[in-house]
């Protein structure tokens, strides 16, 4: 399975922030989609989850046999940087409604199992949301989104303002889920980036740009990124 | 020590200039239509800054005035009339024209500076300057509190020399002018004293160092209690001896040198503490005009749980109404409580009229007999029918009889939905909206309908007890006109409920119209708001038939629902959507 998505544009008013993004992403691999402040990461997150028109351009799924296949809401889960939750419910209570929900869902643990998993403290699990961490929050949002299992998983900037252990948690989960779905990872640090993304793509002047992966790991490699960063802003 | 005051209060009138100057041009580029025209160039224009410079002058000049010098003059006239009126009507033998001057001036004057000293800003209170100041210029604390102290009690000790100018004039004592000035400053002394005190033992109990607002408001509320009496005792003719009020200035003069001491002993790391402790965001708010108004919808405990066979959107929408419960159903408990009383009122009444004429053992007749013509939908009997002839009687029997429409009022008033769709979206869709799920469709039209029915649930019980209110009247004047006309007469008041919860609730899945901080962000939605009020206020004034308008309303009920969940079904996956 790809995630294609073709000449895809998207404008505030004259300024236009996706210029012509064509790309294909793969299935089974995490991309790290690397920008800088204000490129365009979050609207192009946006444009693919539909909370955002598109101006022109398309995007959808293509099987191995090349059969396309439109892009549904229940195929993405969109975690964002500062998650919103329902304030009012306890992590318990949300869980269960969630899944409940999901009548898809063919739940292989128990909520307590799946709080394990993702490391939720046990005093955390009956308490409100609103007083939850902000890396609670997020851990919540990332279980909710492996539950629902989809095909495309858009993580913006999850790992902002968590701590070390926490961000490190995150990551061996990220990493253990990238099986059978296309992960794209948006973050403006590049060490995160590196450490975590099986390919690194540019999103600059409104485009995305594939990084030659057989570098990734070497002692130049990020010179080189900062170093095209900086040209494409200065062009 | 001079040169150091100087250069901090410039670096204070420096920065709230910016801060002043650039929340108005904030404000200004925020404006519809007129916001777009302005260039970001406005905020470093210098021609603009100069003229709010000396704008900004103006208004402390004018304050200045106002609060000072208009405030102890127009105590001085006030004191100058009274004394007048005392000497002429001989109502104090004995006493001097300038004693008794001075006697009512510290009187009101003493009061006044209470009072001010309540509604006024604490020297220890939070503003932008200040936070900007304090934590990212690292200046001290104290420093700048005492500096703006200082300014504060230069400008009232220069208002209130300007001010004792009318008092000499009206022949104020010469005592008395110089000295107004120093208690006014030893009153201040105090109050901040007193706050300082009160803080550090908060502090030695490892508290919050937070500001007492509630004990302020009390107080305050105390002396405008304690002020009419003060004005009906001195229109009585009584007043306190100079030599009493000279004791309480003596003692407010002591106090003050009391709070003189305390400040001295409220040390820098105090007022940093007390600084951070009482951070809030009321100035940004006044710039933008649009306050967060979600601190309301926050209010949340986990109490207790729903019943565990709900499932899914069902569990979703019962824990919803749990947690929200004093702020969604609280209101229409209210009215329906208030119809209540009211109707039990107007029963009590026609009991205590037909007591009064026929003692008690026919009043027990008559209720006895007229609680039976009630439950067989018949009319009030007894020998009085007090309200036939009466004129308020008649009409309110013809709104009943032939303008029920006009139940819409009261129904609107009990009307929650608007506010439970806020709490909606703030607490619970604005998250939900991030999973893919809540967008879809079914899931859409799924809990759209078990809000629509709790919705109904909720405002059953004031529309039934707005029928039975026009019951109530129908049945004291003359009884219904046709059979089942009560009944038909609470139906009409629960459909005309149904349809007013279904506009607001479907307006809100049609719209989306609120931002993260529950202001309305829609233009659109704001347009049909108007629109539904207008149409909503002329239906209450179309007569109807009770009868045909049950008819109508089971139909339009009906067809409303339908064409309504057809909309939602339709048009709001592509409106719910966070707005920022």
């Amino acid at each position: 399975m790809e995630f294609v998505i073709s000449h895809l544009v998207k404008s505030y008013g004259s300024k236009q922030v996706l210029k012509d993004v064509d790309f294909v992403f793969e299935e089974g691999r995490i991309y790290g989609l690397l920008g800088r402040n204000g490129s365009g990461k979050t609207t192009f997150f946006n444009c693919i989850n539909s909370d955002i028109d598109i101006n022109s351009g398309e995007f959808y799924f293509r099987d191995e046999g090349g059969e396309k296949t439109p892009v549904m809401p229940e195929d993405i889960g969109y975690l964002v940087s500062t998650p919103t939750v329902p304030e009012f419910m306890t992590g318990r209570e949300f869980l269960k409604f969630f899944i409940e929900v999901h009548e898809e869902i063919k739940p292989d643990k128990t909520i307590d199992e799946y709080f394990d998993y993702m490391m939720v403290p046990e005093d955390d699990r009956d308490r409100l949301l609103k007083d939850y961490s902000h890396g609670t929050k997020n851990k919540m949002q990332m279980l909710l989104n492996i539950i629902a299992s989809p095909k495309l998983m858009l993580l913006d900037e999850p790992l902002t303002s968590l701590d070390v252990i926490i961000a490190e948690e995150m990551k061996n989960v990220i990493r253990n889920q990238k099986q059978g779905r296309i992960t794209i990872f948006s973050t403006h640090l590049l060490d995160v980036a590196v450490d975590l993304c099986d390919e690194i793509v540019l999103l600059h002047n409104g485009r995305l740009e594939p990084i030659d992966k057989s570098n990734l790991g070497n002692a130049d490699f990020k010179e080189k990124i900062i170093a095209a960063l900086k040209d494409q802003d200065d062009a | 020590m001079l040169k150091e005051f100087k250069s901090t209060l410039l670096k204070v009138i420096h920065l709230r200039s910016i801060i002043g100057y650039n929340g108005l041009v904030y404000a200004l580029k925020k404006t519809p239509l007129i916001g777009k025209i302005l260039p970001d160039k406005l905020y470093s224009t210098m021609f603009l800054k100069v003229i709010y410079w000396v704008f900004h002058v103006i208004v402390e000049v004018f304050k200045l005035f106002i609060g000072k010098i208009a405030g102890l003059g127009l105590i001085y006239l006030f004191s100058f009339f009274l004394t007048n009126l005392y000497i002429d009507d001989g109502m104090v033998p004995g006493a001097s024209k300038a004693s008794l001057f001075a006697s009512f001036a510290l009187l009101f004057f003493m009061l006044y500076a209470v009072c001010g000293l309540l509604l006024r800003r604490s020297v220890f209170s939070w503003t932008t300057d200040k936070e900007y100041m304090v934590f990212m210029l690292r200046m001290n604390a104290r420093k700048l509190n005492y500096t703006l102290f200082i300014y504060d009690l230069a400008k009232l000790v220069i208002g209130y020399l300007i001010a004792g100018i009318i008092g000499a004039i009206v022949g104020a004592p010469f005592w008395l002018w110089l000295g107004m000035p120093v208690l006014a400053v030893l009153i201040k002394l105090f109050g901040t004293g007193f706050q300082a005190f009160r803080l550090r033992q908060r502090r030695k109990r490892n508290k919050i160092l937070k500001l007492n607002v509630t004990g302020k408001i009390i107080l305050f509320t105390l002396m405008l209690m304690v002020l009419p009496l003060v004005i009906m005792l001195v229109a009585n003719g009584y007043y306190i001896p100079l030599p009493v009020m000279l004791g309480v200035a003596g003692i407010m003069a002591l106090l003050g040198v009391w709070g003189y001491i305390q400040c001295d002993k409220f040390d820098s790391i105090h007022h940093r503490r007390v600084l951070h402790d009482n951070i809030g965001r009321n100035e940004m708010a006044a710039y933008t005009s649009k306050p967060d108004s979600t601190k309301n919808f926050k209010k949340l405990k986990a109490n207790g749980s729903v019943n565990e066979n709900k499932k899914g959107f069902e569990y979703l929408n019962a824990l919803f109404l749990k947690r929200h419960s004093a702020m969604i159903v609280a209101k229409p408990i209210v009215f329906t409580v208030i119809i209540f009383v009211i109707m039990g009122l107007i029963i009590a009444e026609f009991i205590y009229l037909y007591y009064q004429r026929f003692g008690a053992d026919n009043c027990l007749n008559m209720v006895g007999n007229n609680i039976l013509n009630m439950i067989l939908f018949r009319q009030y009997e007894d020998e009085l029918l007090p309200f036939v002839a009466d004129s308020g009687g008649v009409f309110f029997r013809w709104l009943a009889q032939s303008h029920l429409l006009v139940m819409l009022m009261p129904i609107a008033i009990a009307d929650n939905t608007f506010k439970s769709t806020q709490a909606m979206y703030i607490n619970c869709d604005n998250c939900l909206m991030t999973f893919s799920f809540f967008k879809q469709r079914e899931k859409i039209i799924k809990l759209f309908d078990i809000r629509f029915k709790q919705m109904i649930k909720i405002h059953l019980a004031p529309a039934i007890a707005s029928g039975m209110f026009a019951n109530l009247i129908l049945f004291y004047t003359g009884g219904q006109d046709f059979p089942f006309q009560y009944l038909l007469s609470i139906v009409v008041c629960i459909l005309l409920s149904v349809c007013y919860s279904l506009i607001w609730l479907a307006m809100y899945y049609l719209f989306q119209p609120f931002t993260t901080t529950v202001n309305v962000k829609s233009g659109i939605y704001n347009v049909t708001r108007i629109i539904v009020s207008c149409v909503l206020t002329v239906i209450v004034f179309i007569p109807s038939n009770t009868f045909v308008l049950t008819l109508v309303m089971l139909v339009f009920t009906a067809v409303f629902i339908f064409i309504m969940r057809k909309l939602v079904y339709k048009h709001a996956p592509k409106t719910w959507k966070v707005k920022s």
